[in-house]
């Protein structure tokens, strides 16, 4: 039973960094905004949430600035591509490569090189009282303050996109751009509001990963898990309850991955590190048919 | 049509010449900004920073070392660019392409055959092709049968190639036991490109791949089709063009392509594979590749001058970490900002005509 408990406790801790990234892909996507900068906005949100976070010794504020720099990523993606009509991916791209130097720029200009690097302040647990102590509850429900953020996010945009007419809305934007202006959403608006808070949501979740789960900062600390986050976001067809879906099976693999590697020695642990990566084409693969896009995201849309 | 082409042509040159002269000075501006902030001698970054690579003989050699790659992970981009299609995959087709071709040479090796160096180099050459290739074929095929996004394929498959090569580094039978380090035996003598004067011999191919990259895009078949997709997708599958095969044989040669970039680095500059190297200098080169092809917007002409100028950036970066302990990321992040400068102002252009 404790087995049980700490490899869920464990994958929880994971399926946050995951779910939270594809999130935010799934808020921009969904308004017709491809964010694949996610790897790069995540880099700049560990590097500048967790320096905020060792800088003011409250891990709170850390989270804070991480999403701040993601929404500052938004909003730069969304100004470019709504006013320039620059393209989505290539702008996502170069903004990626802008992202992984900023955080080790940030980094190297605020703390520099130190023989101990510096470490987050500790954050509590949450105990949701009474059902905490049902066994297999447990695991999921002592956890840190930005575990349940991601069980709310989650349950409530699913609420916000299928339940409430703004909703229906943002949703049409991301199929018919022309449709939803038709009718009268202001779709450069919307836009701007999707890709700035989908932004934050990876802000937030580049922010977890040297806060919470390392307690330091290394560069390159997001590993590619960015890019999986993008992965997720399809493979969940852009619906957000089945991002949280996607995120737990991910981040199950990154941590059977990691156990494997302790106890056997005999599969060379470069293969288990490659095992998630091989397997969001895997899983795309099968699931291919069943995939739904947004019609016109990635697209751009001008009036004339 | 083809007048029109002509008659614009040295407008073209001029607006290009302006876009690349704001964008640069735009960039450097804030570069200088930032710099002047944390308290550095800002003509002394910047002179620093340009000037690296002519200065000193040692400067420029180490300019046409970083340039050579470069060159071959930048048409990695610019090949599927042409079909408007990303192939962020140069990186794991560059390590795909060194490890590959350090394998069969070190159990060449191993094996205790002795191949002439007329043999060996054209066999580790057509290796790293196939290897490098072999990658590109994969993202290809996914997209032309299960519509899958390269950026996602190839992407993943950039982790694959990276884990791939630090598994051969720190390969036991490979590994060459006088190094403390995870480091192969170096490769046969008769596998390795010289230098002259100080420049690799695997110029040559540099040279070499920009005529073929030309060629294949302006006098062949499968050029004219290539041009014809990134012009217009839907007409030229009316016109029986058969997309599913282009993509797939356009992401073949970008793969092999952005192999040949880990093939030359293994066989003229490490002559054995370091476990770093995924993350050290392939890092560098794969990355930068993508920004080099997006300031050229895909014409291969340009493809050498836009790879030489972000040398002169890298070593100049490199040199001001040196001397000056100014972070290298400043420098990139300059880089990643020219581009997009770049980016914006062309297609402000564009739309405007």
């Amino acid at each position: 039973m404790s087995f049980i408990n700490s490899f869920i406790s464990q994958t929880i801790v994971y399926t946050v960094v995951y779910t939270l990234a594809s999130l935010g892909i799934v808020v921009s996507g969904r308004a017709g905004i491809f964010n694949v900068a996610s790897e790069g906005i995540m880099l700049a949100s560990a590097s500048s949430g967790f320096l905020t976070a060792y800088l003011t010794g409250n891990a709170l504020f850390g989270f804070l600035a991480g999403s701040l720099m993601g929404a500052v990523f938004g909003l730069i993606i969304a100004f470019v591509h709504e006013k320039f009509k620059v393209n989505q991916f290539i702008l996502g791209i170069s903004l990626v490569i802008l992202g992984t130097g900023l955080s080790d720029l940030l980094y190297k200009l605020i703390i520099g090189i130190k023989l101990t690097a510096p470490r987050a302040p500790a954050t509590p647990l949450v105990k949701i009282p009474l059902i905490s102590k049902i066994p297999v509850f447990s695991a999921f429900l002592t956890q840190d303050v930005i575990v349940y953020f991601m069980y709310a996010a989650s349950i409530l945009l699913w609420w916000f996109y299928y339940r409430t007419k703004l909703g229906l809305e943002t949703r049409a934007i991301g199929e018919s751009p022309k449709a939803a202006d038709v009718v009268g959403v202001n779709v450069t608006k919307r836009r701007y509001l999707s890709t700035i808070i989908g932004s934050a949501l990876i802000g937030i979740a580049g922010a977890y990963l040297p806060i919470l789960i390392t307690g330091t900062y290394t560069p390159d600390i997001s590993a590619g898990r960015g890019f999986m986050a993008i992965g997720i976001a399809i493979f969940a067809s852009w619906r957000p309850e089945r991002a949280i879906l996607g995120g737990f099976l991910f981040a199950a693999i990154e941590v059977i991955a990691f156990r494997l590697q302790v106890i056997s020695q005999r599969i060379p642990y470069q293969f288990l590190l490659m095992l998630p990566f091989i397997l969001v084409l895997v899983v795309m693969i099968i699931f291919n048919k069943q995939i739904e896009f947004p019609a016109s995201v990635g697209k751009p849309y001008s009036r004339e | 049509m083809e007048k029109d082409v002509k008659r614009t042509e040295s407008s073209t040159i001029i607006r290009n010449i302006f876009v690349y002269l704001v964008s640069v000075l735009l960039a450097l501006g804030i570069m200088a900004i930032v710099v002047l902030l944390f308290g550095f001698n800002v003509s002394k970054v910047l002179r620093t920073l340009l000037t690296s690579s002519f200065r000193t003989s040692f400067g420029f050699q180490e300019t046409i070392k970083k340039t050579i790659p470069l060159i071959f992970t930048t048409f990695a981009f610019t090949l599927p660019f042409r079909i408007k299609f990303f192939n962020i995959g140069g990186w794991g087709q560059m390590l795909f392409g060194a490890t590959i071709v350090t394998v069969v040479g070190l159990t060449i090796l191993k094996s205790g055959i002795t191949l002439p160096a007329y043999i060996m180099i054209p066999l580790l050459i057509i290796v790293g092709i196939l290897a490098g290739g072999f990658f590109g074929l994969i993202a290809g095929s996914l997209t032309a049968k299960y519509n899958i996004n390269p950026i996602i394929s190839t992407i993943m498959l950039n982790f694959v190639g990276v884990q791939f090569l630090n598994f051969i580094a720190t390969n036991p039978y490979f590994k060459d036991p006088l190094e403390g380090h995870p480091i192969t035996l170096p490769l046969p003598k008769s596998a390795t490109l010289g230098f002259f004067g100080g420049i690799p011999n695997s110029i040559i191919f540099a040279v070499i791949s920009i005529f073929f990259v030309y060629i294949l895009i302006k006098k062949t078949r499968l050029g004219y089709e290539i041009n014809a997709i990134g012009y217009n997708l839907d007409a030229a599958k009316t016109y029986g063009i058969n997309f599913p095969r282009i993509i797939i044989l356009t992401f073949f040669i970008a793969g092999a392509l952005g192999g040949l970039a880990g093939t030359f680095e293994v066989m003229n500059i490490h002559k054995k594979l370091v476990e770093g190297f995924a993350s050290t200098s392939g890092a560098q080169y794969g990355t930068f590749g993508i920004l080099t092809s997006l300031i050229v917007a895909g014409d291969p002409i340009g493809v050498p001058v836009a790879a030489f100028f972000m040398s002169v950036l890298l070593v100049g970066a490199d040199a001001l970490q040196r001397t000056m302990q100014v972070p290298v990321e400043l420098v990139f992040l300059s880089q990643a900002l020219i581009v997009l400068f770049i980016v914006i102002i062309r297609q402000r252009f564009e739309r405007r005509v």
